[in-house]
């Protein structure tokens, strides 16, 4: 992702413009994050939903 | 004769209980640390002397009439300043919200009430608990108590500080990524993150939905147990908090961890750590092996996927929290803090709900392999020698402070997606004379267990009685 790419869909979906150069710093450091996310795909099961949350956590206890 | 000040929250509270002291006189002791120490430190937005003496004063007078005492009775508190109190202050450490003044009351104030205690005040945060340092451009940085040009740890700055510095025998925190084990570590002090759902956060400035705790920094373990068994349990008010029974804390601190295995990830947690800091760990988990623990050296599983989701679910959170002030007065925030949430604005949807979707399997992939091995986890909750305020201002600093500052918080972040119980209580000190804190998880609702073996480490070692010299 660029940081052309990056402020242009903010501004775009969210009406918000960067506020300083370390907004932008820290914003291009995102590429990282999704990186991290995509390596992680396919892992996503059909079934899989947020609610399932709060019944691993009863699940997991002792 | 002890200071009154130095006193743990047990020791104070059950010395109203028995008369020997008046809650008049525990609050002169914790004025009077204030007062001393307070102009370098700077753990207080806020605070509200006259309603105090008069708090103080009911306290001693419902003593004198013979009333049944709560567990906290007569306690002087101060919580960090996102804690909503009816009528009084509450700026979230922000510029946004310095004249915010709240119609409700948070529900963990209103049970500690209950009990006897009362809050004197707002403590020092970071702006809207963004960041793990402790800095915040509005009110002015919070200063380690152990020594001034460090960072306390964030977000809850002023709840570390203001234990450490006996200010107060307890303060609230909230934990979003280790915004309370952060502190605690850094100033030497104990604090609990509780299970996701565990407490209620009704009433309390939100940051991520997800991922937001509420839970206590305390002088001891003990101290902690007392304060997580007035707060905890299901709360009408907030509906996700959980049914589950609350056990008696305080009664489970056996000091028995004869047997129970411990796991020292040897990825992951110790990845960079400093030498010191892995010293200092090696030495608590000897102490806890000659109590009877068996230490197990282990790898664990799913960290990758645990830092990529729960980092897209924080920034997404925060983002959307935040969008409508960020379109309306982004000047209002400071530098890193605008900066932080600017870019979780470009996080796909899909990409969130994935990463909460994947959250229950996670979590319940993690607990099968890794407490089918062990009883806790133990790490360092900071894994560096602690970092000056200067070396981690985002604002003022060079292009790349932010990453000295995002590497505070490493250890801490994994167990909020998790959503496990974690604890942190001081094992020592950096070359620096910055504390060092050792962190245990456990279970979902293992609170009892990971404070029993923090409690079993505290009968054999001091780091927790010490105080700074200010």
């Amino acid at each position: 992702m660029t940081l052309d790419l990056i402020e242009a869909q903010i501004a775009a979906w969210s009406g918000i413009t960067a506020p300083n150069d370390a907004a932008k710093r820290m914003a291009l450091e995102l590429a990282g994050t999704i990186a991290a996310f995509e390596a992680l795909r396919g892992t996503l099961e059909f079934e899989d939903e947020p609610a399932s949350f709060t019944a691993a956590l009863q699940a997991a206890k002792a | 004769m002890t200071d009154l000040a130095s006193l743990s929250l047990v020791d104070a509270a059950d010395a109203v209980a028995k008369r020997d002291v008046t809650a008049r006189a525990l609050l002169d002791a914790c004025f009077a640390r204030l007062d001393a120490a307070e102009d370098r430190v700077n753990a207080t937005i806020w605070v509200d002397r006259e309603g105090a003496y008069r708090s103080a004063e009911a306290a001693d007078k419902a003593v004198a009439n013979g009333a049944k005492l709560g567990k906290l009775h007569g306690l002087p508190l101060v919580h960090k300043d996102m804690y909503y109190q009816a009528g009084r202050p509450c700026t979230c450490g922000s510029k946004i919200r310095k004249d915010f003044v709240p119609t409700t009351t948070a529900t963990v104030l209103e049970r500690m009430a209950a009990e006897g205690a009362y809050a004197y005040g707002g403590l020092n945060m970071a702006e809207f608990a963004q960041n793990p340092t402790g800095h915040n451009a509005h009110y002015g940085d919070c200063h380690n108590p152990w020594n001034l040009p460090y960072i306390t740890g964030g977000s809850s700055s002023g709840s570390g500080a203001a234990v450490a510095a006996r200010f107060t025998y307890a303060a609230l925190g909230s934990d979003t990524g280790g915004s309370i084990r952060l502190p605690a570590s850094a100033c030497g002090v104990t604090g609990l993150k509780p299970t996701q759902t565990r407490v209620s956060r009704a009433g309390v400035m939100p940051l991520s939905f997800s991922h937001d705790n509420v839970g206590p920094l305390t002088r001891t373990v003990r101290d902690c147990a007392r304060v997580m068994g007035v707060i905890a349990g299901h709360d009408p008010l907030d509906p996700t908090s959980a049914t589950e029974p609350v056990p008696d804390y305080e009664a489970l601190l056996s000091g028995d961890v004869r047997g129970l295995r411990i796991g020292v990830p040897s990825t992951y947690f110790l990845e960079g750590a400093d030498a010191p800091i892995v010293a200092a760990i090696d030495a608590a988990l000897a102490v806890l092996a000659a109590r009877g623990a068996v230490i197990v050296p282990m790898t664990l599983p799913l960290m990758d996927a645990v830092s990529a989701y729960g980092s897209i679910v924080s920034r997404v959170e925060g983002a959307t929290i935040h969008a409508q002030w960020m379109r309306d007065h982004p000047q209002d925030y400071s530098v890193h803090l605008s900066a932080r949430l600017f870019g979780g604005n470009a996080i796909p949807g899909t990409y969130y709900v994935e990463a909460l979707s994947r959250r229950g399997p996670i979590l319940q992939a993690f607990a099968k392999e890794v407490f089918a091995k062990v009883d806790v986890l133990a790490s360092p909750a900071i894994k560096t020698v602690l970092p000056t305020l200067a070396a981690t201002d985002i604002d003022h600093g060079p292009a790349g402070t932010e990453k000295t500052f995002m590497a505070v918080s490493a250890n801490t972040r994994p167990f909020n997606y998790l959503g496990l119980p974690t604890i942190s209580v001081p094992c020592g000190f950096d070359p620096n004379g910055c504390p060092i804190g050792l962190q245990i998880a456990g279970r979902p609702f293992a609170e009892a267990k990971v404070m029993m073996v923090a409690d079993a480490f505290q009968r054999d070692t001091d780091w927790h009685a010490r105080e700074p010299t200010l």
